[in-house]
């Protein structure tokens, strides 16, 4: 038997409008006439989006264009035929050819392949074998390239337990063989995942390489095709076994950086080459020619026999955005609240005010650690240049060195995951485990790669 | 070939249909902030990047067949920017900003000039996928305003099927060599806001109906101030179709003189191709006869190039056909080739060019491939063709010539099907050259960055209350009124001197044919001498006219005073007009003077009353110094020569 409610569900209709498709049977998708004084409209019902007016119809007429059309009690509506689009993509046969490298895919969400939710009118991840090969075919005869789908989420609901599991996944494929991994990500939080995968996992054998894009992939001028080409070589072929994220290094699609995943931020909100290594250079570029690697401590590939996963966690951490003015009350309600750990964004070298400090005594003496990183985002805390920051100091802060606020979220979430021993937090924050703190900062990293491209000199010149 | 400049467009079935594209003036782009100014010089720059592009699918799931043929043609896009008119909106590294109010609102304007019926109350931004890097993003933002209206075109009405926003494209730059495969873009016109009105191809049925279609269309964007005026602004593309054919989208006609031709010559070519179908069909040809083998002869040339050949079945004689003046069927066939693959037409060569075809030689793509009769001869001990078949051959790299041989042979199938509906771009010379394979209702989807903006019918009621008159509804009224040709009314139309013209006429009573030649006439005469007459002048004469300190006579003095100096006091103005304070004896002395010079018999027919009257009047006025009324001096003639009888 068939559910009629289903069939006649109007998706995304709300209210009035709603009970009257549904009295009238009028379903979406459907081809309905729409009549309202001398106006008259034909054309598909298409499903609504959220968060629009409840008294709009959206048609799609005969040009393919969308409109939207009041429907009131003087408004007849009719269906007139019907005629279910169904989104499928072509079959993509694949051989296996055993010259290529394998390299396994991890999706997660994001946008590298996504599609239209026509009830948000948002776009949603979308990941089958079939999408990817077929708006990238050159992928096919890059690697030999297993897709797998581990979440569908927007990077945004990622949640520690989440990186866990990507880390146990990637694992799997590293002991099934797979000779590098990719992990579609969505880009906000990529740098967050990349920071604690490369804690999660220990003498990591093989690249695994971050990638998203930028702009989605319904769009022809997406970012993503390249990115994931960019990345299959990466992953399938060159010497290193790092978590690194690549994405477009300029607004031409020319080529990508390399960066370490623990010294990476996204930096604008929307621009492809919106990643940048901060405090360094990124590792290298790729490009149709090639990948030129510009820093030599890179890890090679290695044995994955000494390869392990270490990845326990304790999440019950939390972050907090120093700014002038800020209630201490926000630190000690954290304290109330039970969390095991927090970072603070301090300004400039690390500090906060001195009303903070009865606060952090708080913390020294429920031996909770409090982390300090640095607002300015480059360069190293240092809290023995003012008073403040020896008085912080002489209140148990750890010193975060030059970690990124997320590399230092993600190593005390998997420093507590081993020990609350506050000495042994202290140690474990501050010995570099995967290039989340460099011992020396060259110049390079605040001049170099930071997004100043050629032309920019006769850009001042005509200011 | 049939003539092109004698067809019978009703008999052939001749239908076609405008897309008329004009900007809109609005202070900003459509999507962003960013200022509608173009740079004077297109290939100006202080930025550049790259680009390539994708196909996606269509909402259905679905790629556009048009949007794979782009997506082959493997362009590299090069953009130049800069930072005064492009953001990072046009770069397509930021989403777009809420849309311009006034081109939504404009939009509504317009569709109520054209008669629209059904409006558009929620605007739903989608997205038109375009592949040949003319837009960053890879898609066009565009969105209904309305649909159904009409224009009156020689006595009926040629429907108006949708009117669009939508922003425009970048400029192309650099387009010197049409076989590259690198494109350059200035960005500055990237997101002016631009309207599309597009008719409905069955309406019209000869090139003068579609010229004053696209007249009428012209004729509202100027009445109603909202096109931007000045080169570029506008530009139509034309579908035409006849019994048989296609319809094939011609753009970038800017000039409406060159409408007659092009139709011409698309009807002949479509004829052509429909007689070149029937013939395939008669010698028995179909498509499977028609094999991608591909014969490497290279040997034969004196190249480093690969040089590769195909056998065409049957096809001998039919590549020599003349499908449009000065280009036959296998240069069609090669436009296409060339388009696509990046191999140019010269490196193109079929065997009715040494078989008796000559129009290939004559034409502007001429074969460089030095294919001598004894060249040919050699391919053909090679080749073996059976007495019907032809062949063609192309030189490039392997995978150039393969690709532009494949592409060949798509083509020459195609033709049993008849006239491919494709988009074409017009040339110089009447004729037009493939584009692209014309683009399906699957490259357009919605556009997930921009929410729904609600417009209520009271809202667009609001907004389209007070538009003024219709292009034709002036016409109609100055032409019962005052007998003004159509070509009067384009010109108060054209030069903006309606709302003027009205109030000259109805506020200060002046005669219509004064105020005409007080808005248009004169400026225009003054124009051609390099003479400016600003709106205030015009503007003071008309009170001076109004309350009769001077007269219409004294026209011609008063604009002479003061374009030399417009700062001249009435009272100065009258002075230096030098009038002449006439009593009445004397005016009737110098009358009957006058009478005498031409001689009173010439006046006794009405006949000659008409030729010679205005002499006289003119001759009194000069000596009066223009101080009287030609109309009193008509009556004074008039009563002299009644005396005499």
């Amino acid at each position: 038997m068939t559910d009629e409610k289903t069939i006649y569900d109007p998706e995304g209709y709300r209210g009035i409008l709603r009970d009257r498709l549904i009295k009238d049977k009028i379903r979406t998708w459907s081809k309905v006439s729409v009549k309202k004084g001398e106006a008259y409209y034909e054309g598909l019902l298409l499903p609504r989006s959220q968060h629009t007016d409840d008294d709009y119809v959206t048609l799609k007429v005969d040009t393919g264009y969308n409109l939207g059309i009041l429907v009131d009690e003087e408004t007849d509506i009719k269906e007139i035929g019907y005629q279910k689009g169904h989104y499928k993509l072509p079959h993509v046969d694949v051989e296996f050819k055993k010259e290529l490298p394998n390299v396994t895919l991890l999706g997660t969400g994001g946008t590298v392949a996504s599609r239209l939710d026509y009830r948000t009118g948002a776009v949603l991840p979308a990941f089958t074998p079939e999408e990817l090969f077929s708006a990238v075919p050159e992928l096919t005869t890059t690697v030999n390239l297993t897709p797998k789908t581990l979440y569908q989420i927007l990077s945004e609901n990622f949640r520690p337990e989440y990186w866990v599991k990507t880390a146990e996944s990637i694992a799997k494929e590293i002991e099934s063989g797979a000779n590098g991994i990719i992990i579609g990500h969505g880009t906000d939080t990529m740098c967050v995942t990349g920071c604690a995968l490369a804690y999660f996992l220990r003498n990591l054998p093989v690249p695994v390489v971050l990638v998203g894009s930028q702009r989605s992939s319904d769009r022809p001028s997406s970012d993503g095709p390249r990115n994931i080409l960019y990345a299959a070589q990466l992953a399938g072929y060159e010497n290193f076994a790092e978590v690194v994220i690549s994405m477009h290094g300029t607004p031409s699609d020319s080529y990508n950086l390399v960066h370490r995943a623990t010294r990476c931020r996204k930096m604008h909100s929307a621009r492809r080459d919106t990643f940048r290594t901060l405090s360094d250079i990124p590792l290298g570029k790729i490009d149709d020619s090639g990948t030129t690697w510009f820093k030599d401590d890179i890890r090679p590939r290695s044995n994955p026999e000494d390869f392990y996963l270490d990845a326990k966690i304790d999440s019950r951490v939390g972050m907090l955005y120093f700014y002038p003015g800020m209630n201490p009350d926000l630190l000690e309600s954290m304290v109330d609240l039970g969390y095991h750990g927090v970072i603070v964004i301090g300004t400039g070298l690390a500090h906060v005010g001195t009303d903070v400090y009865p606060a952090l005594e708080r913390c020294q003496e429920e031996e909770i650690p409090v982390v300090m990183v640095v607002e300015p985002l480059y360069g190293f805390a240092q809290l023995r240049v003012y008073e403040t920051g020896r008085d912080m100091l002489a209140r148990g802060v750890i010193e975060g060195e030059n970690m990124l606020p997320s590399a230092a979220y993600t190593k005390l979430i998997w420093a507590l995951g081993h020990t609350r021993n506050l000495d042994e937090v202290r140690d474990i924050m501050l010995t570099p485990i995967a290039g989340e703190i460099t011992n020396r900062e060259s110049p390079r990293g605040f001049m170099i790669m930071q997004g100043i491209e050629p032309g920019i000199d006769q850009i001042l010149k005509n200011l | 070939m049939i003539d092109p400049n004698n067809l019978d467009f009703k008999k052939l079935g001749f239908h076609a249909g405008l897309e008329v594209h004009h900007q809109i003036i609005s202070k900003r782009k459509l999507f962003c902030n960013c200022p509608t100014i173009l740079e004077e010089d297109p290939e100006n720059m202080e930025y550049s990047f790259y680009r390539y592009f994708r196909p996606v699918l269509g909402e259905m799931g679905d790629f556009d067949p048009g949007m794979l043929v782009e997506f082959e043609k493997g362009y590299k896009v090069i953009y130049l920017a800069n930072e005064r008119n492009t953001c990072t909106y046009e770069m397509d590294e930021t989403p777009p900003f809420f849309p311009d109010m006034e081109a939504i609102e404009k939009g509504y304007i317009l569709s109520e000039y054209f008669h629209c019926t059904s409006f558009a109350e929620e605007i739903v931004v989608n997205r038109k996928q375009y592949l040949d890097g003319s837009i960053t993003t890879g898609f066009q933002r565009t969105f209904i305003s309305a649909r159904d209206g009409w224009v009156p075109v020689n006595g009926k009405k040629v429907r108006i099927t949708n009117l669009h926003i939508e922003e425009d494209a970048a400029r192309r730059v650099n387009w010197d060599d049409t076989s590259s495969r690198t494109v350059y873009f200035n960005l500055d016109r990237l997101g002016f806001p631009l309207t599309e009105i597009i008719t409905e191809y069955t309406d019209v049925e000869t090139p003068e109906e579609l010229l004053e279609t696209a007249k009428q269309i012209g004729r509202v964007l100027r009445i109603s101030k909202i096109g931007r005026r000045g080169l570029g602004s506008a530009r139509q593309d034309v579908n035409i179709s006849i019994s048989g054919g296609d319809r094939v989208e011609i753009k970038g006609v800017q000039d409406l003189d060159l409408f007659d031709v092009m139709c011409r010559n698309e009807v002949v070519r479509q004829y052509t191709l429909i007689e070149l179908k029937k013939e395939m069909l008669k010698r028995g040809l179909t498509k499977d006869e028609f094999e991608h083998t591909y014969v490497d002869i290279s040997h034969l040339f004196q190249s480093e190039t690969k040089h590769f050949a195909v056998i065409c079945p049957k096809m001998k004689g039919l590549f020599g056909l003349e499908v449009q003046p000065n280009k036959d069927f296998g240069l069609e066939i090669f436009e296409k080739s060339m388009l696509i693959t990046g191999v140019p037409r010269a490196d193109h060569y079929h065997s009715d060019e040494s078989d008796g075809g000559f129009i290939r030689e004559n034409s502007d793509y001429p074969s460089n491939l030095g294919i001598d009769k004894q060249l040919y001869e050699k391919i053909c001990a090679i080749l073996n063709p059976k007495e019907n078949d032809a062949f063609i051959v192309v030189k490039g790299s392997e995978k150039q010539a393969m690709h532009a041989l494949k592409k060949t042979i798509e083509r020459i199938k195609m033709a049993l099907d008849g006239v491919p509906q494709e988009t074409r771009r017009f040339v110089k010379n009447g004729n037009s050259e493939f584009l692209r394979v014309i683009h399906g209702k699957d490259r357009i989807y919605p556009d997930t960055d921009t929410p729904p903006v609600v417009i209520s019918l009271d809202t667009i009621e609001e907004i389209t209350r007070d538009i003024g008159r219709r292009p034709w509804e002036v016409f109609e009224e100055l032409n019962s009124e005052y007998g003004f040709s159509q070509n009067k009314v384009d010109l108060l139309i054209r030069d903006e001197q309606l709302d003027s013209f009205y109030k000259f006429t109805t506020e200060l009573n002046m005669n219509a044919h004064l105020a005409y030649k007080l808005l248009i006439d004169i400026p225009r005469e003054n124009r051609r001498k390099d003479v400016i007459i600003n709106e205030e002048i015009i503007e003071r004469i008309a009170e001076l006219l109004a309350s009769e300190i001077i007269i219409p006579e004294q026209l011609d003095q008063v604009i002479s005073l003061l374009s030399k100096n417009e700062h001249l006091t009435d009272e100065e103005l009258i002075d230096q007009l030098n009038i002449k304070d006439l009593s009445s004896e004397e005016l009737a002395a110098i009358v009957k003077q006058k009478i005498d010079f031409i001689g009173k018999d010439k006046l006794q027919t009405s006949e000659n009353e008409q030729r010679y009257l205005p002499k006289i009047v003119a001759l009194v006025l000069k000596e009066c110094n223009y101080s009287i009324k030609g109309q009193t001096v008509v009556s004074l003639i008039n009563s002299f020569i009644k005396e005499a009888i």
